[in-house]
């Protein structure tokens, strides 16, 4: 267990002796990896954000009921009673029928429509705002009430809601398409950076395998290499994502402001954070282990 | 230790290196290979090695069939030969006592054992003075040492030499062929391809005389 500790000890100890050796090439590898996975994360932040927002939003959906015209008023303290005792509801408010012509009356080219009436047509109506704003929880407030005999109409106003969310689920698809096409990429920065030091240790690698080195033991310095670039790369992805979010939320916070909201933008949290560091480390010795294979299997051959 | 049965090695092309060709080569003994080159001296060795695979019959070391080993096995069979080449193969890109080091890490020596083995090794071929020296900084004779030494330093009991005195003058193959005679007295099997008769002559051991591929007797 000690020898296998300070074989992989030493095995990390010369991989960034190697990498110091050749430092531009080490700085473009990892400022590739770096920008390519940046990319995808900095959306997936913005993109948490804007869901934050949304999740927020001081303007609420509403559901508007409207009862049978032929209902009674013990029943009309029924669903209030009814109403109260919902715990999803963050408010709700009774407009009585006769109230609800008068504002209409109210309204321009609607008054002379109404004096000709000689009936109220309109009936008793609530409106109600959920606590949360999930499509979800309002479909479902508006099936339970639905159900009520005396209920005629339930109206939902969360189209907007559900627009936004669809377009929300878009970015996050796209946002995953992204990652896997720039995670492709890496594990080719990371097989063609390998590819150039297997060039530089072909002796290496040779004599090794004639004086009995297994496989395992040539790809270990190549596949720590992948790893450890991968971390750089991912280290380097996560700067350009505070930095970029750091740079962002001033004009945030000021155009929050203006609509008289505290808004902030918040960065890469430590579990995303670290998810990206593995996916980095986990693909850049994947492509190591691609190329280092193959080249091993074709001085096999000869 | 070492049997072919009716070996025949044939390349690419259609060139016979090797045809038909039974030996037995006991423990503890010391052959010659000799023969003009392209005689197919170098492939007989690399089939003992497995760094070549025979087209026809089979190569047993050790009771191993080499010519049908696992890919994977391959590795822990070439950790008990030491192989020494013509052209040395050594790694100028370290100095002279981390290419004897080398075979040591591979077999996963702890590093104060491989060490004193390294120095050990070093000191039998004379270089233990040239330990931090680059390799290329030796003369022809000593890079010959030098990779006897990375042959011998994890005791293997069985040798196997390509032409090592090829490039030398006779005062260093002398020597060379000294120390070949030394390992073998201490129980060392030895295989050594040369197309040097004179050095040959001048120790008593078993030669093997191939011709196109063919042992003649």
């Amino acid at each position: 267990m000690k020898t296998w500790l300070s074989h992989h000890r030493q095995a990390i100890v010369a991989t960034l002796a190697r990498m110091a050796q050749t430092p531009f090439a080490t700085v473009f590898a990892v400022i590739a990896i770096g920008v390519a996975l940046s990319l995808p994360a900095v959306l997936y932040v913005l993109l948490n954000n804007a869901a934050r927002l949304a999740g927020t939003l001081p303007a609420q959906p509403e559901i508007s009921v409207y009862m049978r015209m032929d209902a009674t008023n013990a029943q009309i303290n029924d669903l209030r009673q009814r109403l109260k005792a919902r715990t999803d509801l963050a408010d709700f408010r009774f407009v009585p029928r006769d109230t609800a012509l008068v504002e209409l009356s109210k309204q321009a080219g609607v008054a002379d429509i109404s004096a000709g009436l000689t009936q109220n047509p309109l009936p008793d109506a609530w409106v109600l705002t959920p606590r949360k704003a999930q499509p979800e929880n309002i479909t479902r407030i508006a099936t339970a009430l639905q159900a009520l005999p005396y209920i005629d109409t339930v109206k939902q106003d969360s189209q907007w809601a559900q627009r936004l969310n669809a377009l929300l689920d878009l970015g996050h698809d796209f946002v995953m398409l992204l990652a896997v096409l720039l995670g492709a990429a890496l594990v080719a920065v990371s097989g063609n950076t390998i590819r150039l030091q297997i060039l530089t240790r072909r002796a290496e690698i040779e004599v090794s395998q004639l004086i009995g080195a297994t496989h395992r033991y040539i790809r270990r310095p190549f596949l720590y290499f992948g790893v450890l670039q991968g971390l750089f790369g991912g280290l380097a992805a996560w700067l350009v994502v505070a930095v970029s979010i750091d740079l962002l939320d001033r004009p945030v916070a000021e155009l929050s402001a203006l609509y008289h909201a505290n808004f902030h933008l918040q960065s890469l949290g430590l579990i995303p954070g670290l998810t990206l560091l593995l996916s980095a480390m986990l693909l850049g010795g994947f492509g190591a282990y691609l190329t280092v294979t193959r080249t091993l299997f074709q001085t096999d051959a000869h | 230790m070492i049997r072919f049965d009716s070996v025949t090695k044939r390349y690419p092309g259609g060139h016979d290196a090797l045809q038909n060709l039974n030996l037995e080569i006991a423990e503890g003994e010391m052959v010659f290979l000799a023969g003009h080159s392209g005689a197919g001296k170098s492939t007989l060795l690399k089939l003992i090695a497995a760094i070549e695979r025979p087209t026809s019959g089979s190569v047993l070391v050790n009771n191993q069939n080499v010519g049908k080993m696992r890919r994977g096995a391959v590795p822990y069979l070439r950790r008990n030969i030491g192989l020494i080449f013509q052209d040395h193969k050594l790694l100028f890109d370290r100095s002279v006592i981390q290419n004897v080091l080398l075979p040591l890490q591979i077999a996963g020596f702890s590093r104060h054992d491989a060490a004193s083995r390294a120095r050990a090794a070093l000191d039998k071929v004379g270089l233990l003075k040239r330990e931090k020296a680059n390799p290329i900084t030796l003369s022809g004779g000593e890079q010959q040492r030098l990779c006897i030494a990375r042959a011998v330093v994890s005791r293997p009991a069985l040798l196997l030499a390509d032409e090592p005195t090829g490039n030398l003058d006779a005062q260093y193959a002398r020597d060379i062929m000294d120390m070949f005679k030394a390992f073998n007295q201490v129980g060392v099997t030895l295989v050594i391809a040369s197309h040097d008769e004179d050095a040959i002559r001048t120790y008593a051991g078993r030669v093997l005389h191939l011709d196109h591929g063919v042992l003649q007797s």
